[in-house]
């Protein structure tokens, strides 16, 4: 199996991540939030983050809302790639 | 002191609002702009309040409600922001406030757009049928003052946006946020405009306003946003691109405990107790001789807790000054940045004296001030 990366989602505005917040708290859905890694992208403030193997929980929800991310990245270790999300 | 002067800013505010504002201004608050911690407690603190925004006016989609530092500086970036175009129609009500009224004079006077004005019906109240008999192919925009600050009237909004139909309704709801239930404001309005320091019973310095989806305004004043920090260009999107700059993060801490408050006691019970009070007050001092009520008397409900009064023999200020000194009363005498309203109400240039009643007012208050008002009625100011 592969090993399980952090997914990183990072939202246009400050407003949707606290939606996004609010939205996953209230299912009781494993995340955290976190500085926006400046690795990938200049944006202040914060982003999204979660274990991969969560992916399937917490992606649907936000879709659902309509709370899409304006990025996503995957990180392992020190590496980041850019996350494919749907 | 027994304030009656909340149309002009609303006191006391609960205690949970002084907390508030105290706990915001002892952390650092730079919301949106950093990763750590207090940081994030900032943005939280600012999310509460448009939460609970959102929710006092039924906002679907709370990205779509903006804080601004007054509902001066709300109607402001509507007007100015809308693109209206020289030619342009743009119709108000007759009881609005200086914060409208002086744009759109601008405006006017700049041949910019062509602003008429829907006068009173003979009862001092608007009809939604005066408003639909002046669209015309330009009519662009309709802006209307949702309670007068001077009459205390009540805009039939809803039936006025009905009979206007697609042209955008700009509501000033700075008389009316907080003080009536509104959660169904934004299934029909298109602006809502309000100010935090009345009602809503937060701290000066707040304000907003709620967008409908599909209406784009062009921001007044571009900068930070935290957004996008990479780009050159102003973030289009909502909330970001109408809050440039650091927010009032104190202030808006305050607010969002002043409309959790409200929240809680329901606005159902604030409008019911601010009735009750207002209704008792106009009832006592409608016969007191020499004494007119400048907008409806008793027992018209299309109203909000302020009272306008003229007393023959008195200048406003001399009335409002002998409330004070005699009486520990606060009032607010003058014209009320409302010279329209005035006007139509045949009270320029010498205006009136305005008692406006708040939730946390009590029955032996307005006592005291009709009680206060008819005896000054048998008397003659010192000076004269
Ligand atoms: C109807 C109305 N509109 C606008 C305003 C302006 O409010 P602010 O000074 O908070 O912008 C007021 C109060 O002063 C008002 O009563």
């Amino acid at each position: 199996m592969d090993q399980d990366g952090e997914i990183i989602l990072v939202f246009s505005s400050n407003t949707r991540i606290l939606n996004a917040e609010d939205l996953l708290e209230e299912k009781n859905l494993p995340f955290t939030l976190v500085p926006v890694p400046k690795e990938v992208n200049p944006n202040c403030g914060l982003a999204l983050c979660f274990m991969e193997s969560s992916q399937d929980r917490i992606m649907p929800v936000l879709k659902a809302a309509e709370l899409m991310p304006s990025a996503a990245y995957r990180r392992l270790g020190p590496e980041f790639s850019t996350w494919a999300f749907e | 002191m027994i304030y009656l002067d909340n149309a002009a800013t609303s006191f006391p505010k609960p205690p949970e609002v002084l907390k508030a504002v105290a706990e915001a201004l002892a952390a650092p608050a730079s919301p949106g702009r950093s990763g750590h911690a207090p940081a994030l407690a900032a943005s939280r603190i600012i999310h509460k309040a448009r939460k609970n925004l959102a929710r006092l006016l039924g906002a679907p989609d709370n990205s779509r409600l903006v804080f601004t530092p007054n509902v001066t500086w709300s109607l402001n970036i509507v007007l100015n922001g809308f693109g209206l175009k020289p030619g342009d129609h743009v119709i108000s009500g007759s009881l609005e406030h200086n914060s409208t009224a002086r744009p759109l004079s601008r405006f006017q006077r700049e041949g910019q757009v062509n602003w008429e004005v829907v006068p009173p019906g003979p009862d001092g109240l608007l009809k939604p049928e005066d408003f639909k008999a002046r669209l015309n192919p330009k009519t662009r925009l309709v802006v209307l003052n949702h309670a007068s600050n001077v009459t205390g009237s009540l805009a039939p909004a809803k039936a006025i946006k009905e009979a206007i139909g697609d042209i955008p309704l700009l509501l000033d709801a700075a008389q009316t946020a907080g003080s009536m239930p509104m959660d169904d404001y934004c299934q029909w309005a298109d602006f809502i405009a309000f100010t935090g320091h009345k009602g809503l019973l937060g701290p000066t310095g707040t304000g907003g306003l709620w967008i409908r989806e599909g209406l784009d305004l062009r921001p007044l004043s571009v900068g930070g946003s935290g957004s996008r920090s990479e780009s050159l260009v102003h973030p289009d999107f909502l909330p970001d691109a109408l809050e440039p700059g650091t927010a009032n993060t104190h202030g808006l801490a305050g607010l969002a405990a002043g409309v959790g408050f409200l929240l809680d006691v329901g606005l159902d019970k604030v409008r019911d107790h601010e009735m009750e009070l207002t209704q008792w007050f106009l009832e006592r001092i409608i016969d007191i001789p020499g004494l007119k009520i400048i907008g409806p008397g008793p027992g018209v409900k299309e109203r909000v807790a302020c009272v306008s009064v003229v007393l023959d023999g008195w200048s406003s200020s001399d009335l409002a000054a002998a409330l004070e000194s005699g009486y520990g009363i606060m009032v607010r005498s003058g014209l009320h940045c409302a010279p329209l309203t005035h006007q139509f109400m045949n009270t320029m240039p010498g205006g009136a004296s305005r008692f406006s009643i708040g939730y946390f007012n009590t029955l032996d208050d307005v006592k005291t001030a009709a009680w206060a008002l008819s005896e000054l009625a048998a008397k003659k100011p010192s000076r004269a």
